[in-house]
This record gives C-alpha cells, sequence and structure tokens, in this order.
C-alpha cells in the first residue's frame, strides 16, 4: 500500500513495508501522548522494538573484513573493476535468509544469528522481504508503559 | 473484540480490560470505513473520535494483551499511512492507550485542539516519503580496495596470517573500510538532497539504520509532487544503479516532522 518503488534506475526488488522499516518509523517518532495526555494513560505492557545499528564497533568491523576476504578479487584483478563487479553481484542473491524468529506475545526473546547479521529476536509472519535480509539489527524488549507524564520509558 | 464499548468510569483503572487505543488526529470531517482494522487480535475496529474540527482515530484494545507485536506495528503504521495519502494526520507514537474515549477527548483532543488544528491545516496536501538507500556490499568494498593501498595491502596480509594472529588486521582493514563508507554516505546524502530540495517542503536526517546505509532520508512533499519527487529521486539513482539499491517509500504520515510539546530534546 505504502511503498512505490520509483521505476528505471532506481530498484527492480520487490517493494514492500517490511518491520525494519515500521520499527524506524513508528516506535520513536510521532506525538508522544504522555505529553499531553496522562491522567487516563493506561500502562499497558508493551513489546517494543528497538533496531539500532552499532555503527563503527569492532563487530563491525571484522564483518566487512570477512566480506572483503570473500570477495573473489584475486582472479580478476587483472580485468579490472568492472568484471569483478559483475561477479558478486550475481552471487549476491544466493545468500540464504535468516529464519525469522516467531514472536508471541509472550516474548521470544533471544539471539539468533544468521547470515553473518544478528538479528535479535524478532518477528514472524509478515512479508519479510529479500532486501530485508541485511536487516537492520532489532531487539525485542518488554516494558510497561509508565501511567504519568515524566516517566520516560527506557 | 468488536464493539464491545464497555467504558468503566466507575471501576478502578487497575481493573479496566478494555482502553482506547490512539493512532492519530484527523480533521473533523474524515470519515473512517466500518471495515477499517487497526491494532489488535483479532484487529479492532477503527473509529472517530471527534471534537470541534479535529478528531483522533481510535479502537478498542484489551489491555491485558501485550501490545508491539508485528502485526500490531504493521497496522499501525498502515491505518496512518492509509490516511495520509488522503488527508493531513497527525501521528501519535506507536502503543498510546486512554481509559476511555471520553479521556481521548478531554484530556487530548479539546484541551490541544487549536494546535492540532494548526498543525493539520499546515499539513494540509502534504505527506512524508522516505528514501532508504542501501550500498551493494561487494561492489563498494572492491573499491575501497581498489582505491586504498593501505586496505588491499591488509586484505593480502590477512590471507597469509593465521586466524589468530590476523585478528588486528582485519579490525584495522574494516576500520578503513567503515571510515570509507560513511564518507561515501555523507556525499551521496548530500548529492541526493541536493537533487529532491527543488520539490520538497523539508526534510529530515534520519541515523542509518545499517552499516552499508547509503542514504536514509524523511521528507515532507506535496502529494501533488509525487511525479516530481520520483524524477528526482530517479535522477541520482540513475548514475549509482550498480553501487546503491534505493527505495522510496510513501506518501506516509509525517512521523519525521512532528514534535511533540515536550519532545524536543528527544
Amino acid at each position: 500500500m505504502t511503498v512505490q518503488p520509483v521505476g528505471g534506475g532506481v530498484s527492480n526488488r520487490p517493494s514492500g513495508t517490511s518491520l525494519a522499516d515500521v520499527i524506524d518509523t513508528i516506535l520513536d517518532k510521532g506525538i508522544v501522548i504522555d505529553a499531553y495526555a496522562s491522567v487516563s494513560l493506561i500502562g499497558i505492557e508493551l513489546l517494543s522494538v528497538d533496531a539500532r545499528i552499532v555503527v563503527a564497533s569492532v563487530d563491525t568491523y571484522l564483518r566487512f573484513a570477512e566480506a572483503t576476504d570473500r570477495l573473489d578479487l584475486a582472479k580478476s584483478r587483472k580485468p579490472g573493476l568492472p568484471e569483478v563487479v559483475e561477479t558478486v553481484t550475481q552471487t549476491r542473491g544466493a545468500e540464504t535468509t535468516a529464519e525469522a524468529e516467531r514472536l508471541e506475545a509472550g516474548g521470544a526473546r533471544g539471539s539468533l544469528e544468521a547470515a553473518g547479521e544478528r538479528l535479535r529476536g524478532f518477528a514472524g509472519d509478515f512479508g519479510e522481504r529479500e532486501d530485508e535480509r541485511e536487516s537492520e539489527r532489532v531487539e525485542v524488549r518488554e516494558h510497561v508503559r509508565p501511567r504519568k507524564a515524566g516517566q520516560e520509558e527506557g | 473484540m468488536g464493539r464491545s464499548a464497555e467504558t468503566t468510569e466507575n471501576a478502578p483503572p487497575t481493573e479496566q480490560t478494555v482502553g482506547c487505543y490512539i493512532y492519530g488526529v484527523v480533521p473533523a470531517e474524515v470519515d473512517v470505513d466500518a471495515e477499517t482494522q487497526g491494532v489488535g487480535d483479532p484487529p479492532a475496529q477503527v473509529r472517530p473520535v471527534r471534537h470541534g474540527k479535529i478528531a483522533a482515530l481510535v479502537s478498542d484494545i484489551d489491555v491485558a494483551r501485550p501490545l508491539g507485536t508485528p502485526q500490531d506495528l504493521l497496522a499501525h503504521q498502515q491505518l496512518l499511512d492509509a490516511a495520509a495519502a488522503e488527508v493531513p494526520v497527525l501521528p501519535i507514537r506507536f502503543g498510546a492507550v486512554l481509559a476511555t474515549p471520553d479521556a481521548v477527548v478531554e484530556e487530548f483532543l479539546s484541551p490541544y485542539h487549536d494546535d492540532f488544528l494548526a498543525a493539520l491545516v499546515e499539513l494540509e496536501g502534504s505527506a512524508q516519503y522516505v528514501i532508504k538507500g542501501r550500498y551493494v556490499e561487494e561492489v563498494v568494498l572492491a573499491e575501497i580496495l581498489e582505491e586504498n593501498p593501505e586496505a588491499a595491502s591488509l586484505r593480502e596480509e590477512i590471507r597469509d596470517m593465521p586466524e589468530d594472529a590476523a585478528r588486528n588486521h582485519r579490525i584495522r582493514l574494516g576500520e578503513i573500510i567503515n571510515e570509507s563508507i560513511t564518507a561515501q554516505r555523507e556525499a551521496d546524502t548530500a548529492t541526493l538532497l541536493e537533487n529532491v530540495e527543488p520539490v520538497i517542503v523539508m526534510s529530515a536526517d534520519r541515523p542509518p539504520s545499517h552499516e552499508l546505509d547509503a542514504v536514509h532520508l524523511a521528507l515532507l512533499v506535496e502529494i501533488s509532487r509525487e511525479r516530481d519527487l520520483e524524477q528526482a529521486v530517479e535522477e541520482f539513482a540513475r548514475h549509482r544503479t550498480d553501487r546503491i539499491k534505493l527505495r522510496l517509500l510513501g506518501p506516509m504520515a509525517p512521523y519525521d516532522f512532528i514534535v511533540s510539546q515536550e519532545q524536543g530534546a528527544g
């Protein structure tokens, strides 16, 4: 409904709103109700999901280094870059995707390691898309919504 | 759950079983189809709670059930985005539940009626779009190895070293790559912004959501100019088809352009 891939040069990947897209949109943005209406605010248990990236961590560095190791530059060094590019982009699609863990109301949490990425407790039955393989790190935690304004949740 | 609209005005709040989930604020004249579904399992029916010239989109919710399954998250966003394609909408952060529809009016709509109305007027005709770009890893890595002699030689050295001994080399190599990608991200984001500047109302930079993010931008755009936006994005993408996978999302509710009164610091 909401995704409109631009034609032509942009992307021929399948389109769709994924959990990752939703997470970095609705969880920490929009009007905070606590700031307006607090008297009748109901404390409800919230399985909230955080997507954050640890930029410039050692893990990131090691992952990049590993990725360079997978690059098959040696063979195609002589021909030059364009051919390298072609071969690597072709093998790209072969990676297996993570089996998304089903998140039940009780809160299935924990880690799963897949395809060189950490996807923490996450996500079930809604269209995992091709491009979500390289998904953001997602973390599920539970907390109870504060009843009063001013008590910021974690 | 359906139409269990029982309010619990006489009961203490702790015994309340049904709450009023709030999605967003829209102009009062907005109608909601009877089959419009929202958050909950099974999904509850969404309806407007009107006050003056504005209305809140709400649905009943079982307060005993933990909220936040993927379906809940998608339902919240899909409802708001569907609304945003047609009318101005002020999105409320996921997970807001008040005791009763009356409380929505008395504590939320009535005291802030004029503020919300002014924001809705300002948003009239506009919606948010998000551009997400991801570098094609192999292409970008190959470029970096090509252009950075230190990276290239580190890679060679690592190949001839035992796994344990190479750790520091790998960290250094990864660091070089990360720095290079960060620099490219800044440059590409600046270029893209230049491209779309003429067709947007305003922009909001989003932090990268992945280490290979090339661009991540939220844009407020007049819906009538959607085609212009697409062309501007396409123009940017055309020269980078091999390196960046780009997606344009929207129209959606203006999540990145709504600032609550006490939210400034966040």
